[in-house]
This record gives C-alpha cells, structure tokens and sequence, in this order.
C-alpha cells in the first residue's frame, strides 16, 4: 500500500536504552565458545556491545523516560499531546495495553486515546503512518509516539543465532500537525505466510502456557515454545525480497533516486544486513547509519529512531533532510518512508536507570 | 558461468569454503553453520541475483549438490 500524507512534521525524537552492558565475546567465552568462532562471527556479523533492560525495567519505563527527556528538551507540557500511540510486542500486561499506562503516567488529558500497534522492527514506521494519518486526517495536532521492546527477554541463553543479537529500548517521537511541509510518502506491506520465520509460540490465547520443553537445531542452538525463536536464513531471504522494493517504491513515490537521499536509515538489524541492503538498493554506505547494532544491539521498533540520532542528530536538528527509511520484521512486515525530516528536536541516547 | 567458475567465486568469497572441493562433506568444514548459509544466501543474491533459500542450502550435503542446487536454479 502506498500512502501520501502532507501538512505534517516530526518535531522531535528521543531514545532510552537499557542499562547493562553485554559484551559479545566475553558472553561467548563464558558460554564455553571458541574465541576465533566468536571473533569471526563478530566480524562477520557486526557484534561488539548491547545494552539490555536492568531487572523490573520494561520498554513502558524505557519509553517514559524517552518521552520525559523529550517533552523537557522541546519545553512542552505533556497536556499537549492529543493522541499517544505505543508500539511494542514486550507490554507491562495483556490488558491494559501500554500506552493507557503511559496516559496515566504521562498525566494526559481524557480527550486523548491511548492504543497500542503490535509490531517489531517495522514497527516505527506503522506508528509514524499512523500519528501522520491522524494529524493529516485524524484532528491531532501532536501525537506521541512510543516505540520500544525488551527482547533480550525473550531468547533462549542456549539460542546463539539470536540470543546475542537483542537490546533493549524506548523511543519517544512527537508528530505535528503543521501547515507548509511537503508530503511524506508510505509504502507498507505484509506477507503473513511467512509469519513463523520470526515467533514466540506460547503466551498468546491460542497457546496460553505449557510444557516448556528444549528443542536443539541442527547449530546446536535450544528453544522452547516460549523464546522468541527465528529462523535467520528464512528472514534474510524475505528482507532482501522486500526492503530494496520497498525503498526503491517510496522514492519513486517522493521523486527521489538513491544518489538523491541524503541518507537512508534502515533498521538495525546488524551490520551485515544493513551492508548488504545498502548496496542492493544502491545507497552508498557513508550515507546509511550503521553504528547503533554495534554498540546498543538489535533494538527493536527503537532501532531507526536511534539510528535517526547517531547518525544524523545534529544534521537533523539543522534540518531539513531528505531521509528514506524502511523497517522490516516480524509479522512478516515492512514499512518503508521517504521525505524530509527536520529541523527537529534531538534528545540525547541516554540509558535508564542512569 | 560455468560450475568451476561458480566454485572458485564461493571458494574466494566465503573464508569457510575456501578448502571446498566438489567432494567435501559441507557438514565437515569447521565453521559450517548457520552463519556460513546465510554468507552462501548472499553471495548469491548479489553474484548471481537468485535467491536461494536456507533449507535448499541445509539440504545439501557435498559441495557437488551445493552447485547443483546453484545451477539449477541459475
């Protein structure tokens, strides 16, 4: 689906990370991995640091603090925001969703809903459609949108292929509704056919609890019904499928090209696929920020916000960009956008609790 | 492209192939995981522009299926 909304804006964004340190090589050592396998993963990979969630700290705390520190940085009271939306797949509990948590915390007004979007790594581009649909169209003239997960949670110690890939982060982002900005393009797809590439079987209503019992692959990495499990060569061959078509469509959409970005921000999945993908769709890597899997890990639907601030911050806080995005994950989903971003308000990446 | 010249081009871009003759046992070559199928995955998404999938590759036993499975989808 392609979608063109104008007259809106992002004011401003911000990032909580996790506050423990995890280093790749140290873990692998004291899983009882050999070093040269490590190091050649880690080389290959791109897998140095992450930072996951303290105890008790869950992405509701992580996104709060994003959107306190954001709200300070742009000077605005948080009676402001008309609508909060929260994407995340690691809420506080099955009901109440997230974002009426954050309502009431926030201290929001009852004129403005509070829902969540269940999504992964596409997901901050189905929120960014969604606060740019409601400010277009919605009668919002600010919208918060969160974003973040705890998915170092959810894999198994004994799963190498996706254990060392997770940190955990919030992200707070603010849309305005404004009246002279050009319009931003959407390109969102899904191929739910693929949806067991990337899954946690138990916790749902179709498989509420359960004998957890470990299965070992063909690597010798062990699962249960209740990790977060992926098959790493099926996902590969579903984000080289779609994300280049995506992004190639969204800029035919905004008249852009891939020598006329000024920078593409992919979500952080790890440097290998961020290579590989830069390539194909034909933006040079000098323009496509990768230094956020490396030192904070694979954040989730926080991972393009906080390559927007790594590697962009200060351009985007002079503004404006031509910036095309795309995010990609489970579901199988993908969300892709183009347009300019900027001047904007950057808050700092800063863990929590600090 | 001819199935010496497919195995020299894996042979030079993926370190864990590098020994591979048509007769190795995949399953044999230290560091043969899968991390090595997804290096296989893309080395043939850009040098040939297919796209082979994780399973086809596991399925393969010997090096001789691996360019097999290459050529026949080529």
């Amino acid at each position: 689906m392609h979608s063109s909304l104008s007259n809106i804006r992002l004011a401003g964004i911000a990032v909580t990370t996790g506050s423990v340190v995890r280093d790749f090589i140290a873990d692998g050592l004291a899983a009882g991995l050999d070093r040269a396998a490590l190091e050649r993963t880690a080389q290959t990979i791109g897998l140095r640091e992450r930072r996951v969630a303290a105890t008790g700290v869950t992405a509701l705390d992580l996104c709060a603090d994003a959107t306190e520190r954001l709200l300070a940085e742009m000077g605005l009271d948080a009676t402001s925001i008309d609508v909060v939306l929260f994407v995340t797949q690691t809420p506080d509990h099955a009901q109440p969703n997230n974002a009426s948590l954050l309502h009431a915390r926030l201290g929001l007004s009852k004129s403005a809903p509070a829902y969540d979007l269940s999504l992964g790594c596409s997901g901050w581009v189905y929120g960014l459609h969604q606060a740019s649909l409601l400010c277009a169209h919605g009668g919002a003239a600010r919208v918060l949108l969160c974003a973040g997960d705890t998915l170092s949670r959810l894999t198994n110690p004994g799963d190498r292929s996706a254990d060392p890939l997770f940190g955990d982060a919030g992200s707070a982002t603010i849309v305005e509704k404004t009246g002279r900005a050009a319009p931003w393009h959407f390109v969102l797809g899904a191929d739910g056919a693929g949806a067991e590439a990337i899954m946690i079987k138990q916790g749902g209503a179709r498989q509420p609890t359960g004998p957890l019992t470990e299965r070992t692959d063909a690597d010798g990495n062990r699962t249960h019904d209740a990790n977060l499990a992926m098959n790493g060569a099926d996902v590969f061959n579903f984000t080289l499928r779609e994300v280049p078509t995506a992004v190639h469509s969204v800029l035919r959409h905004a008249g852009l090209t891939p020598e006329s970005v000024d920078a593409l921000v992919l979500h952080q999945a790890n440097r290998f696929i961020l290579s590989t993908l830069a390539k194909k769709i034909g933006v040079a890597e000098a323009r496509t920020p990768m230094g956020v899997v490396e030192r904070y890990g694979n954040q989730s639907s926080a991972s393009m916000p906080c390559a927007l601030i790594d590697g962009l911050g200060e351009r985007l806080n002079a503004g404006p960009l031509k910036v095309a995005g795309c995010g990609f994950g489970v579901g199988l989903s993908w969300g892709a956008f183009a347009g300019e971003l900027g001047p904007l308000t950057i808050a700092p990446i800063l863990a929590f609790p600090r | 492209m001819t199935r010496t010249e497919i195995l020299a081009a894996l042979r030079a871009d993926i370190d864990v192939l590098a020994p591979a003759e048509e007769a190795t046992v995949l399953g044999a070559l230290p560091g043969w995981d899968s991390l090595a199928i997804l290096l296989v995955v893309s080395h043939c998404e850009h040098a040939y522009d297919l796209e082979v999938r994780g399973p086809q590759i596991r399925a393969c036993h010997t090096v001789a299926d691996l360019l097999d499975l290459i050529e026949s989808l080529s």
